[in-house]
């Protein structure tokens, strides 16, 4: 007995460092990031309610002026987390083909993504688009998100894919099921209980990341905040407010992103 | 009974089969005759998975040719999910669909596959399952299961498909010994009636009720084969012998 555990000892320990992009998931097993949650969420509630009332100059009218840039920011967000799933499940069913020039291209793809810095290729894609095809801001702002979240969410797909045990593949394939029967009924709708949790996280970072197209001459929630400092010239009080809104917007989702995976992890 | 008269279901040809260096199928050559219940027995790594699987094509061969029921499957032509749906298989881990229920698992590929309508599938899944006699577990996902039940649903899963052939790979090696009967019993029931059946197991009170003719394989080669009675009276091959011993 003795002996096995110092075997144990001096084995070097797998140590898992657990930080995602994304705002934590509070889950409820979690009991300090659940109450860290809740003083954040309420008091930042509470901080935009007393200053939009007991100091509604400045801080009221920049309340007033952010709402259109929120929905910007959510359309943004929402439109690239759909394209972006797409392009992510064809990408990490590219990974996992055997086709060497599919593979090929899917890896490829990921691998000159996740090499360039976000904000360097949403510049680069928005004026190759702009370039190619006259796109408004907002599309090619979108598509710019989508093509960067496509490859990490790919592989969000593949290490899903790859969790379901193997033999359920060769079961569906023994019954006569083509590759894309067997993935579509059988094996996808497993893997969507691995990939739900990650692809929330995504949602989670892709709305704080949606804040960098502002530069790209789309009106979200920072640049609404950018142009109201600008004309008052009030920017502290106005960033105030702007990281507040988006700490509430991260926070809000966070949770919802949460109970809906408890959802699904009752119900398979 | 089904004789060497009877037509050819699974033809084997000089078949090789290597994992990089290992070879797992050396030089096999084998005829199964229709409605023939042919049971392979041989140690652990000794090639029994790879044979059957190359059947239906989950191992591709490297050399050699497999004809079953008349179409060469090692033909690059050959669609081979056509030659599967006439061929059931039967895994050690049963491998059964998880996030479906045991109706929907037997029902799943004869919707998909043989573009059966949802109540029609269901109707012969019924009749499967109570065949089986599982009808009562029809709307229960497998996890409420016990390991007997899932290889059952397996079965039943498999027979929907109506096909020609049925595999069997170790299907009683991952039970509680309680329950090896139940499968066991649904087995022989099967072979009854008529199916051709090949059936990897260390079962030989299966073997030898059922077994038309047994294989003895060793290191990727067929070693021995011969009637149950054969093997159980006067096994030729020194391996055998050492091997029944060890299973006997
Ligand atoms: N996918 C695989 N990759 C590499 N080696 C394999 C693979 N499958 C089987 N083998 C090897 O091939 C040999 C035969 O395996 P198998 O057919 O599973 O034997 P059995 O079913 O008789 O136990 C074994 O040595 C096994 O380790
Ligand atoms: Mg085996």
């Amino acid at each position: 007995m003795a002996e096995i555990a110092d075997a144990d000892k001096d084995k070097p320990k797998k140590i898992v460092i657990d930080v995602g992009d994304g705002a934590a998931i509070p889950s409820k097993e979690d009991v300090g990031l659940f109450t860290a949650w809740r003083v954040a969420f309420t008091g930042s509630i509470a901080i935009v309610a007393y200053l939009a009332i007991f100091h509604p100059d400045p801080y009221w009218r920049i309340l007033k002026f952010l709402p259109d840039g929120i929905l910007v920011t959510f359309q943004v967000t929402i439109a690239a987390i759909i394209l972006s799933l797409v392009i992510g499940l064809f990408t990490g069913l590219g990974r996992i083909s055997k086709n060497k020039i599919l593979n090929g291209i899917a890896s490829l793809y990921v691998e000159v993504i996740r090499g360039i810095p976000l904000l360097v290729q949403l510049f680069y894609i928005y004026f190759a688009l702009g370039r190619i095809v006259n796109v408004p801001a907002m599309a090619s702002a979108i598509i710019a998100m989508s093509v960067c979240y496509g490859a990490y969410m790919g592989e969000i797909f593949r290490a899903g894919i790859e969790s379901i045990p193997k033999g359920q593949m060769e079961a569906a394939r023994s019954l006569g099921m083509t590759s894309a029967q067997a993935m579509r009924h059988v094996i996808l709708p497993q893997a969507i209980k691995t990939i739900l949790p990650p692809v929330g996280n995504e949602f989670v970072a892709l709305l704080k990341d949606s804040s960098l197209v502002s530069i790209l001459a789309v009106s979200d929630l920072l640049r609404r905040g950018r142009e109201f400092a600008a004309e008052s010239f009030n920017y502290f009080e106005t960033y105030t407010m702007v990281a507040l809104v988006y700490l509430i917007i991260t926070l809000f989702l966070s949770k919802l992103i949460s109970i809906m995976e408890d959802r699904v992890g009752a119900n398979r | 009974m089904p004789t060497d008269k009877s037509p050819v279901m699974v033809e084997m040809r000089d078949v090789y089969k290597y994992f990089g260096q290992l070879k797992a199928l050396d030089n096999v050559s084998l005829d199964v005759y229709d409605g023939e219940k042919m049971v392979l027995i041989g140690p652990s790594g000794s090639g029994k998975s790879t044979l059957l699987r190359s059947i239906n094509q989950l191992e591709k061969i490297d050399r050699g040719h497999i004809i079953v029921d008349g179409i060469d499957i090692s033909d690059p032509e050959t669609d081979i999910n056509k030659v599967r749906e006439e061929i059931g298989m039967v895994f050690q881990s049963f491998n059964v669909f998880p996030h479906k229920t045991v109706l929907e698992n037997v029902s799943l590929a004869q919707v998909v596959v043989r573009k059966r309508s949802k109540k029609e599938a269901s109707e012969i899944s019924r009749e499967l399952l109570d065949k089986v006699g599982i009808i009562e577990k029809a709307n229960e996902y497998p996890e409420k299961l016990s390991g007997g039940q899932q290889q059952r649903v397996a079965i039943a899963r498999a027979l929907a498909m109506k096909p020609k052939i049925m595999l069997f790979d170790e299907p009683t090696s991952a039970l509680d010994p309680e329950m090896i009967g139940e499968v066991l019993e649904v087995m022989i029931k099967l072979a009854k009636e008529g199916i051709t059946m090949i059936v990897v197991t260390h079962e030989m009170g299966f073997a030898r009720e059922v077994a038309d003719r047994i294989i003895f394989m060793d290191y990727g080669a067929i070693v021995e084969e011969g009637t149950p009675e054969h093997f159980f009276k006067n096994p030729i091959q020194e391996r055998t012998k050492i091997f029944l011993n060890q299973i006997l």
